[in-house]
């Protein structure tokens, strides 16, 4: 068996306890930002019954006229949905933020039509007694994209 | 060296560092190394493309006092290079402190770059504290097959378990924080039909008409995270059973809504006996015999045959 002093067992109990005290401190006082010290909050809310659930997309309008939907994945636009939906305050007060989104998903398709304007909606699905019912689509910025 | 002080059994110590095998810890560091491979494929694979982007990045509160700077192509492009170099050689056990605490600092940012536009994952914790204690065990003489026990093993497993364990209690903990800490109003809310109705996938679809079963199904979600913390003080099969139980619940939630957290999981191996896997692997391919002595006359037979 391989020795240990009693130093190293010291710092060790104090270390462990620190990671204990950090990480239930960031579950009742921090937040997000404080990762990885901060609270696990992913799907820590309640929504009501009659709640409306939103779902942010992207969708561009290209040379070719077709309206599309520019998937927001790291795999088709460079950003995912959850980045733009963090960001959504940000976009509404300067839409060229999306330029992003068109410059991932240009370099990722280029031998697609390019898109000339971009347009942030979300689907809104409206809860009744926690049954979806109707959805809607409402647009919260758009961009005409400068090259 | 000062004397040994290794603790006992039963005492607050003994609990924070157990005597284990240390074979367990070198195991576990490979794995661990390899599954850092695939996360920067898989998982946390944006911190490169995310740098087209500073007008989006908001720093985390580690990133702003630890000054880093804001992530850039060159910076992603290293810390990537910086971690698969690093997670290969950690992988074989060699330099396992330097190379343990560059990978940890490298993924540690590399993370963090990824949280820094918006959205921070719950998963990454327990791999990322793995990444920080295990290199404190430094060289384990004979690597998987190691014969060695020490508490210096004991202790970074223990704090890896602890941070698995975390990851579920603490969860429970914000849901309860978030309803004004009352433990009723999360399970009694329609959060599952919220995540079916963003995340449409089989199984979710299936129980999107039942929102009473989908109450169920979060009251024992809840209650499942806030006894969680039991695990910590489980041994054999009744640790088993419950690092079986928090599998399934895993498997239920990639069913579910398509969430895996595989980070987490993974590092439940924390939990393992893994210094029997190289005994187990070694009874069920025994080296091979030596090879059966030609008769010098088979010798002479063939020398006539091919002359």
């Amino acid at each position: 068996m391989r020795p240990v002093s009693r130093g190293s067992l010291v710092w060790r109990v104090l270390a462990a306890v620190a990671l204990v005290v950090l990480l239930v401190n960031g579950s009742l006082r921090m937040e997000d930002d404080a990762w990885p010290f901060g609270p696990m909050s992913q799907y820590a809310f309640s929504p009501p019954e009659d709640d409306t659930v939103v779902i942010t997309r992207v969708d561009g309008l290209l040379t070719d006229g077709r309206r599309v939907e520019l998937p927001l994945r790291v795999e088709t636009a460079g950003i995912s949905r959850a980045e733009i939906e963090a960001r959504i305050p940000a976009i509404e007060a300067d839409p060229s933020l999306l330029r992003a989104v068109s410059d991932g998903w240009v370099a990722r398709n280029p031998t697609s039509p390019r898109p000339v304007e971009l347009f942030l909606v979300q689907d809104e699905t409206r809860l009744h007694r926690g049954q979806p019912t109707s959805t809607s689509k409402v647009t919260l910025a758009q961009w005409r994209v400068v090259p | 060296m000062s004397a040994d002080a290794t603790p006992l059994r039963g005492s607050v110590a003994g609990w924070f560092a157990p005597v284990v095998p240390e074979a367990r810890v070198a195991v576990l560091r490979s794995v661990l190394y390899v599954f850092v491979l695939l996360d920067l494929h898989l998982l946390v694979r944006d911190p490169i493309p995310l740098s087209h982007h500073p007008d989006l990045y908001r720093p985390l509160l580690l990133a702003r006092v630890l000054h880093l700077p804001p992530p850039s192509l060159p910076l992603a492009w290293t810390l990537y290079a910086v971690l698969v170099v690093g997670c290969l050689v950690g992988a074989s056990g060699r330099a396992p402190r330097l190379v343990g605490w560059v990978v940890a600092a490298a993924f540690t940012w590399w993370v963090a770059i990824g949280f820094s536009y918006g959205k921070v994952d719950h998963d990454h914790l327990a791999l990322v504290v793995a990444l920080w204690v295990l290199p404190t065990v430094g060289a384990v003489p004979g690597g998987w097959s190691a014969t060695r026990r020490s508490a210096q093993a004991g202790w970074a497993l223990r704090c890896v378990q602890v941070a698995v364990v975390a990851t579920y209690f603490l969860s429970a903990l914000a849901k309860i924080r978030s309803g004004g800490w009352t433990l009723t109003s999360w399970p009694e809310s329609y959060i599952l039909t919220w995540a079916i109705v963003r995340r449409p996938h089989g199984l979710g679809q299936l129980l999107l008409p039942y929102p009473g079963v989908l109450r169920v199904m979060q009251w024992f979600s809840i209650l499942a995270e806030l006894s969680s913390v039991v695990v910590l003080w489980l041994r054999g099969r009744a640790l088993l059973a419950a690092a079986l139980f928090w599998m399934g619940f895993h498997v239920f939630t990639v069913a579910l809504l398509y969430i895996h957290f595989a980070p987490t999981v993974v590092c439940w191996l924390a939990f393992a006996p893994l210094e029997r896997l190289v005994p187990w692997w070694r009874a069920r391919h025994p080296p091979l015999e030596p090879p059966v002595p030609v008769p010098s006359r088979a010798t002479r037979d063939l020398a006539r045959r091919e002359g």
